[in-house]
């Protein structure tokens, strides 16, 4: 008998588990497979104070971080590829209205993986003697302590358990399970880790219909599943569609032209629709 | 334009008497792959020069990307390591935590190949933030992988393009760490690998190791005295004294113009 459980919601609904000063967990990595359309719907909305963990950085942060939405961005480094930095990010760093974390994307996964496990904490040899390590010895997020079997030096890492993780799935049904096509870089530990999670899906099948082999992200992991067909545009979708060059291009421009321009871009892309339906049409038609 | 500078390549085809500064820096870096090697790939030219290895000498070499892909053999040229393009041929797809986790901090990683904003004597890497003009800090790509490939890679080479203010004694920021940082060395700091092995530039080769840094050669056409120059750092020098790099195959050449970076982007 197929489940009962129907966790099928609005782009809008998914939206509203996102409180202001929630902690946002994103799953994109720099010019793929970025929850775009959720990214704007949350910007439409309006939040604050938003705290995101990214453990590659990409278009969904910079657009929130241009939007005001976000106060700390903890993250393994991040960019649009040859696009570009993620100049909102960078900007919003630098004149002290963003709180930064950074780590190595190993470390930023561990620490997930830890949380997705309830382990206490993670030890690592990653980021030891860098310069990355100060800032987030004083966080309290990271110790440096000794091995105690072998007595050499190692980094523990303390659990991150985000309030809710949002990511861009190939498909998925009612239920909540979901299919990613090509690699998933830390999706599985940034979903795992999270108290809830947000699926956008591409396309919506029905329960049954999903081969286990290839369930990415198995239901009882989901809160929210939401239609949002090229959700990930202006990023790229796996064997589905590529990344829009130009629009990529565009929106780099606009950010890496000051705060000015890239409010612009929000204006005429984001807030100047009223939602992804009409956003897509501008943009692909 | 120096007068040492190699002629600038002119469109596709164009005789191998010729190549560009990135394209034979993307041949230096190519050649430093060995055969048998386990190779994580960073964003930009050490994608063209770990793909053109793959397409000569060394076919059967494994290029991982952090982002869960095995055996990358892409037939179009990509914007980076997020791009799809990248990934076409792979040979397994799996995540960051399998590639850099497992492969890369369990040990079976025998090269990793980085790209640098800026580098000192001892390899490490800065590609974070560095000072403007203006007296500000300019922030850039932060780590990515790279301070993990940096800290467990069996050796690390470092492609980048050769200018003065990119060697420095003192990094604005110690991104990812060489065979020493403020003068305490890798093993007492608890890295493991052998470190960094050489710095692949568009003018020289210039090899690293724990005692520091040595100009091994330098690209055909450039002038040794303008690269120690051009060097900031300190340097020592082979007894037989520098050599020169061979230059680029017609092959390799073609390989590069034709198949790898049509476009230029990484090599021109």
């Amino acid at each position: 008998m197929a489940p009962r459980v129907d966790k099928r919601a609005s782009l809008a609904d998914a939206v509203r588990l996102v409180p202001d000063r929630a902690h946002l967990a994103l799953c994109g990595f720099a010019i793929s497979r970025n929850a775009v359309s959720f990214a704007h719907e949350l910007i439409r909305a309006g939040r604050s104070h938003l705290r995101l963990t990214q453990v590659v950085g990409g278009l969904e942060t910079d657009l929130l971080v241009a939007a005001g939405l976000v106060e700390r961005l903890t993250y393994g480094g991040g960019s649009l590829d040859r696009f570009g930095p993620l100049a909102a990010v960078n900007r919003a760093a630098l004149a002290g209205r963003l709180e930064l974390f950074e780590y190595s994307a190993l470390a930023l996964s561990l620490r997930l993986h830890a949380g997705a496990m309830g382990l206490p904490y993670l030890p690592t040899l990653s980021m030891l003697g860098s310069d990355l390590l100060e800032p987030l010895l004083a966080s309290g997020a990271v110790r440096l302590d000794r091995d105690p079997f072998t007595h050499s030096p190692c980094l523990l890492l303390a659990p991150l358990h985000p309030d809710i993780a949002v990511v861009q799935v190939d498909r998925a049904d009612r239920a909540g399970n979901c299919t990613i096509e090509g690699p998933v870089w830390s999706i599985p530990e940034t979903v795992r880790a999270s108290r809830a999670v947000v699926a956008v899906c591409e396309e919506m099948v029905e329960v049954g219909d999903l081969d286990p082999a290839r369930v990415t992200i198995p239901g009882e992991y989901v809160t929210a599943v939401a239609l949002g067909p090229r959700g990930a545009h202006p990023t790229a979708m796996f064997g589905r569609y590529d990344y829009d060059r130009k629009h990529l291009e565009l929106y780099e421009q606009a950010a890496l032209s000051g705060e000015d321009a890239n409010r612009e871009y929000l204006d005429r892309w984001v807030l100047g629709v009223p939602d992804e339906r009409a956003y897509l049409a501008s943009v692909v038609g | 334009m120096s007068m040492s500078r190699p002629l600038r390549a002119p469109q596709l085809g164009a005789s191998a008497g010729s190549w560009t500064r990135g394209e034979m820096m993307a041949v230096a870096g190519s050649h430093q792959v060995r055969a048998d090697d386990v190779v994580v790939v960073g964003l930009g030219l050490p994608q063209v020069a770990a793909l053109l290895a793959r397409h000569t000498h060394a076919p059967e070499v494994s290029l991982l990307l952090e982002a869960g892909i095995f055996g990358t053999a892409p037939r179009e040229p990509a914007m980076g390591v997020a791009d799809p393009r990248l990934w076409a041929g792979a040979s397994a797809f799996g995540s960051l935590l399998e590639i850099l986790g497992v492969m890369l901090h369990g040990g079976r990683v025998s090269l990793g190949m980085l790209g640098a904003l800026q580098v000192d004597q001892w390899g490490s890497i800065n590609t974070t933030q560095l000072p403007s003009d203006s007296g500000s800090v300019r922030r850039f790509n932060g780590s990515g992988g790279g301070n993990d490939v940096a800290s467990h890679a069996g050796r690390t080479v470092i492609v980048m393009a050769h200018q003065a203010r990119k060697f420095v004694s003192d990094l604005d920021f110690v991104t990812s760490p060489g065979h020493r940082v403020a003068g305490v060395r890798r093993g007492q700091l608890g890295l493991r690998g052998e470190g960094p092995c050489a710095i692949v530039t568009d003018r020289a080769v210039i090899s690293l190791g724990p005692d520091g840094a040595e100009l091994t050669a330098v690209h055909r056409g450039e002038d040794a005295e303008l690269v120690v120059r051009d060097t900031p750092i300190p340097l020592s020098f082979p007894p037989a004294g520098t050599a020169v790099t061979e230059a680029p195959t017609e092959l390799e050449l073609e390989l590069i113009r034709n198949e790898l970076d049509p476009l230029g982007w990484y090599t021109r």
